[in-house]
């Protein structure tokens, strides 16, 4: 590029003499070696992503209160055959689905009574999918406003038991949560109901309780999410009018099982007990794969990235590790396993490692390459999971009221056909339960003290917040640093153009030329303003495809497409097109390069901002964004450099044009993962479905910001200088 | 004893002499500050001081340590009105407490701590710094009643018992304040001012204990601490029933320690001191002896942690306790007291070395009756009897004084 003369454009004012400060020279410095500190940066952003997992710390239990695995376990090999009794019935039930969605209820509310707690029965609506434009991070949409007609068959029953703590003041309350499917209840399902009814009735008998014990068998017909979300909300959100009570009257007689004992177990009411200290969902999956031990896979990711505190994952992976032996599992992308990239990479570290402990052995940075590889999948995983914005189960739904909560996946090493592996296998999954709400019920506060925003990179081990924004900080670095660079660039050159001007022939409008000068930007801020209301209107856009509910999703992706080209077009037609130069006066060889700092500027302040959303969206969003904002160049521009460099930066641009776009990008993925045969159009349009039915921010990213940067990406590609 | 010097003033008031008036105050003085600087006050009463400086479920132990020290001194025989026991006293009554209104210090749950007849003095939220400092150095509110009020005296042993968490020249008070090591100091030095000890055994159980002990420069006091600066100090064992640790290291073999004495026993303070493993404790236990004159190895534990088993027998309500009169008073002590007997006569005959000495150096003014004096006090063995020999060399003074004024 051409030399540049920053130091000359703020310094030659009218006193030389007086130096600028040091803050003020560090900034001109950075502008006028922008290209190099911009590279340097970027790469030691993406160095630092790499070597993520390398800066993982062990999990440490970081709250004393908990002291988990202190206490010796109580299940007792009695109470689990009383669950496996319930496990028989369950499964002998063998009712038409119709019956089975009663029968099942009463059952586990019988148990429920019989074990001496509290019991009712809650009542819900499936909730149909539906984009609210305005409902982004308000949690869950009230759908007491939109009561449609349901027949009384499409309700689900959860069945709710609290045992109150003997000698708790009842302010806080830990839950279980054991999704079923009414319908049809499979092995796995009734096993995991009986898990918890062999905790549940021994903690109606024990002394120690200092918080109130809730079980929610969750009626999962409708999804699992929607079963513990529509509880969670009548919990929390207290129903007063008298037209929703009596609504929910109105099958009161065929909704819910007969109960020869009426008075005990309650219809009509939400009984609550104290807020809730953790929420513990699980589950038992009858893999048939066959381990070498149990096995527990942890989810813990809630919507829009944000994770539950630290402690809860730890004392579960203490206790599943250290007193029960089962083999703990958190999800990690298995595709990156086989990566040759991520071999190598781990290769050098380990080799480096080696290096530096045969030159001091006090340096120990290295790790095995199977670990860095494993390390970096399950991060991946991690991040993946965190920047969708989607939460990885039911546990989710606790989030949206600040209640850390985890989902316990558990599997049996082989398959359970007999009876004495499912007792042991109940026992064993009880007492992990059982040492985990027993450390719960020690702790006094809230979890607070161990990390919220964390990466897993294995069970026990954690990227925190701190490490990991070094990674986004250095790749976010170079943006405002070109745009100001750009900018300054462009001016530079204009007053020059306007010196060779003066010297030519006394120019009468140049007062008003220089004027005109420090106001040019407005036309690139006014094009990305409007490019940036394009995205707005884009991403409203499915609202309105929503009025016509009977599109497949590949029609509906079409025609979400060509509404917003349209959009584009009439918006250009109303406001102006992206490239009318405004005047003769300016060169307009730098046009092109105001409007890419406008354009670098809009996305480094989206980037920041959604950093403070969802950490994880804004970091694998600027790994793209960046070298967006930093390669792209006019490709008529190009033409007049060398061959070679024309050729790589022609190259790069468009594949970074490709990538950058939304859909491209998700597909390609989404081949690259699973192969081609599985992609069709309809795939995207399903995704960004999941998004805005979760709730996820990373829509609003992808509509208000990703999208934008991409469209003014390829103006500036196609800018005709 | 001044009273009265100053009772015996006020007899021979009406004779109106100058410098009967003048010799008398000398006198006074003199007994008064005869008084004040010989530690002639001899060990009468034995209190303790217990605090537990944590709360929450997690620092069972702690609570734990307090009570089982509290039952040692108490079952060694210091009476519960001299006992201040400072305790957050959440444990028993604890949510969590798998035995509602139990404590134990042991897995083998034998001993409930929390038995029928614990006096606990400050409960919860008053254990704090300032309670504990009003209680050393006796500056309370005018409502605090007797009992919780530490009331020793000159002839006090006091025992100061302290565990919870502690950091480098600090102690925390339930995670909300911390007593730091001058203010431990200043309190002693304020109490030792105030008289209101004779000698302080400072026991600490927590994290660097040693640290607590730094800034102390006031005689008579004698320091212990589970650990040195940079050690941490561990708890025992873990009751998995209870599911929390019930017992630190370092109480814990205090308290071996004491379960196989008895009231009367003779243990030395030295052969405490002796019997801490830092293996067995995993931290090194600290003694700072520096400001405490008496060997270790003759001082029996039953000193701090035991009470004055003597029952002195006086003549009349009003004398009181003396030196001489402990010397000639009826012991009735088991035998086995008797070493301890014949080590407090030594003791006596060592105030008497000092009030000698003392008188050496008196009598500038009156030269002349200087060897009277000496002879006198080298005769005299209690203070009244000196008073009484002095009223009796005043009479003829004051008659000559008279007949040279007329």
């Amino acid at each position: 590029m051409k030399p540049r003369m920053m130091a000359g454009s703020s310094g030659d004012t009218k006193n030389p003499k007086i130096k600028p400060r040091p803050i003020v020279r560090i900034g001109i410095f950075l502008i006028s070696h922008s290209i190099v500190v911009s590279l340097l940066c970027f790469a030691a952003g993406i160095v630092a992503l790499i070597l993520l997992p390398l800066f993982a710390k062990n999990t440490y239990i970081s709250e004393n209160a908990l002291m988990p695995g202190s206490a010796n376990s109580m299940l007792s090999s009695q109470d689990v055959k009383e669950a496996n009794k319930l496990v028989k019935d369950i499964i002998g039930l063998k009712l038409s689905s119709e019956e089975a969605r009663i029968e099942i209820p009463r059952l586990i509310a019988q148990h429920m009574a019989d074990a001496g707690s509290e019991v009712y029965y809650h009542k819900f609506h499936p909730q149909m999918s539906q984009f609210y434009p305005l409902h982004f991070f308000s949690g869950s949409p009230n759908s007491g406003n939109i009561k449609e007609n349901h027949s009384c068959v499409s309700h689900a029953i959860n069945t709710v038991g609290i045992i109150r703590a003997p000698r708790g003041d009842g302010k806080e309350a830990i839950v279980l949560v054991t999704p079923y499917n009414s319908e049809k209840v499979e092995l796995g399902e009734a096993l995991s109901l009986a898990l918890a009814y062999s905790i549940f009735s021994l903690l109606t008998r024990v002394t120690w309780l200092a918080k109130d014990v809730i079980w929610l068998a969750a009626d999962a017909r409708y999804g699992e999410y929607a079963s513990v979300t529509a509880w969670l909300r009548d919990y929390h959100i207290p129903q007063f009018s008298a037209l929703e009570k009596l609504d929910a009257d109105i099958c009161f007689e065929s909704g819910y099982p007969h109960e020869q004992n009426e008075n005990q177990i309650r219809t009509d009411v939400i009984s609550r007990a104290g807020t809730m200290a953790a929420g513990l969902v699980f589950k038992v999956v009858d893999k048939h794969k066959e381990t070498d031990k149990d096995t527990l896979s942890i989810y813990a990711e809630a919507s829009n990235g944000q994770m539950p505190n630290l402690d809860l994952i730890n004392i579960v992976n203490y206790l599943a590790v250290h007193r029960q032996g089962l083999r703990v599992k958190v999800e990690k992308l298995y595709f990156l396993l086989d990566s040759v990239f991520l071999k190598i990479v781990g290769d050098v570290l380990e080799t480096i490692g080696k290096v530096a402990r045969s030159l001091n052995a006090r340096w120990e940075f290295g790790i095995p390459v199977a670990d860095y590889i494993d390390g970096a999948a399950t991060l991946a995983s991690s991040m993946y999971h965190q920047a969708l914005g989607v939460p990885t189960g039911s546990h989710g739904a606790f989030r949206d009221y600040q209640v850390d909560a985890i989902t316990l996946e558990i599997s049996p090493k082989v398959s359970l056909n007999n009876e004495v592996r499912i007792l042991e296998f109940l026992l064993r999954g009880g007492r992990l339960i059982e040492g985990t709400i027993r450390s719960v019920n020690n702790l006094l506060e809230k979890f607070h003290q161990s990390f919220f925003l964390y990466f897993l990179t294995s069970p026990s081990k954690f990227v925190s917040v701190g490490v990991y924004m070094i990674a986004f900080g250095l790749l976010v670095v170079p943006l405002p640093i070109i745009a100001a660079s750009l900018y300054c660039d462009a001016n530079v050159l204009d007053s020059h153009c306007i010196k060779e001007q003066q010297k030519s022939g006394p120019a009468s409008t140049n007062e008003a030329g220089i004027a005109f000068q420090s106001w040019r930007w407005l036309h690139a801020a006014k094009v990305v303003l409007v490019i940036h209301l394009w995205g707005a209107i884009v991403s409203l856009l499915p609202y309105l495809m929503y009025q016509f509910p009977e599109m497949t999703p590949t029609t509906s992706m079409l025609s979400w497409g060509l509404l917003s080209i349209a959009s584009l077009l009439f918006l250009h037609q109303i406001l102006g097109s992206p490239y009318s130069c405004v005047t003769v006066n300016q060169s307009p060889n730098r046009e092109w390069a105001v409007l890419k700092s406008m354009m670098i500027a809009a996305a480094g302040i989206g980037l920041g901002l959604m950093s403070i959303i969802n950490f994880a969206t804004a970091q694998i969003g600027a790994l793209l964004i960046v070298p967006m904002c930093l390669m792209v160049h006019p490709l008529k521009h190009v033409y007049r450099a060398g061959r070679l460099r024309t050729l790589a930066v022609t190259a790069c641009n468009i594949s970074l044009g490709f990538i950058g776009f939304p859909p491209a990008a998700f597909l390609f993925l989404k081949a690259y993962s699973e192969g081609l045969g599985s992609v069709s159009a309809g795939d995207f349009w399903n995704w960004v479905e999941s998004l805005w039915a979760w709730n996820s921010a990373t829509y609003l990213y992808l509509g208000l910001i990703h999208l934008p940067c991409w469209l003014l990406f390829m103006y500036v590609l196609l800018h005709p200088c | 004893m001044a009273i009265k010097a100053r009772a015996g003033w006020l007899k021979l008031d009406s004779f109106s002499s100058c410098k009967v008036i003048l010799f008398l105050i000398l006198i006074s003085i003199h007994l008064c500050e005869l008084n004040a600087w010989s530690p002639s006050a001899m060990h009468t009463n034995n209190w303790a001081i217990l605090v537990c400086t944590s709360r929450f479920w997690f620092n069972y132990r702690h609570m734990a340590n307090t009570l089982s020290l509290y039952r040692t001194v108490k079952r060694l025989g210091i009476p519960d009105d001299r006992i201040i026991l400072m305790l957050a006293d959440d444990m028993a009554c604890n949510a969590r407490n798998k035995y509602p209104a139990q404590v134990f210090n042991n897995e083998n749950h034998r001993l409930n701590l929390y038995g029928d007849n614990v006096e606990v003095d400050y409960r919860g939220y008053e254990v704090t710094v300032e309670n504990f400092l009003r209680v050393l150095t006796g500056r309370h509110e005018t409502a605090v009643p007797r009992s919780k009020r530490l009331l020793s005296d000159e002839g006090s042993h006091i025992l100061l018992y302290m565990t919870g968490h502690g950091g480098d020249e600090f102690l925390k008070f339930q995670d909300s304040e911390e007593l730091q090591s001058h203010d431990l100091a200043d309190a002693v030095k304020q109490m030792k001012q105030k008289r209101r000890f004779k000698e302080l055994l400072i026991m600490v159980d927590t994290c660097q204990a040693a640290t607590l002990f730094s800034q102390l420069h006031s005689p008579g006091v004698l320091a212990i601490g589970s650990s040195m600066k940079g050690e941490n100090s561990y708890s025992h064992h873990l009751d998995s029933d209870v599911g929390v640790s019930v017992v630190d290291r370092f109480t814990f073999y205090t308290l071996a320690f004491f379960e196989r004495l008895n009231m009367y026993n003779n243990a030395s303070l030295s052969s405490l001191f002796n019997s801490y493993n830092p293996s067995l404790l995993m931290s090194t236990a600290y003694y700072r002896t520096d400001l405490y004159k008496r060997p270790l190895d003759k001082v029996p534990v039953t000193d701090f942690f035991g009470s004055v088993m003597e029952t002195i027998h006086t003549d009349s309500a009003y004398r009181g306790f003396s030196v001489k009169g402990t010397d000639k008073a009826e012991i009735k002590a088991p035998l086995n007291l008797k070493a301890s007997q014949a080590e407090r006569r030594a003791l006596s005959a060592y105030h008497q070395d000092q009030i000698s000495d003392f008188n050496k150096e008196v009598c500038s003014f009156h030269c002349i009756w200087s060897t009277l004096h000496k002879t006198v006090v080298e005769k005299i063995e209690d203070a009244d009897t000196f008073v009484n020999y002095g009223l009796v060399v005043i009479i003829p003074l004051v008659a000559a004084s008279t007949w040279l004024w007329r």
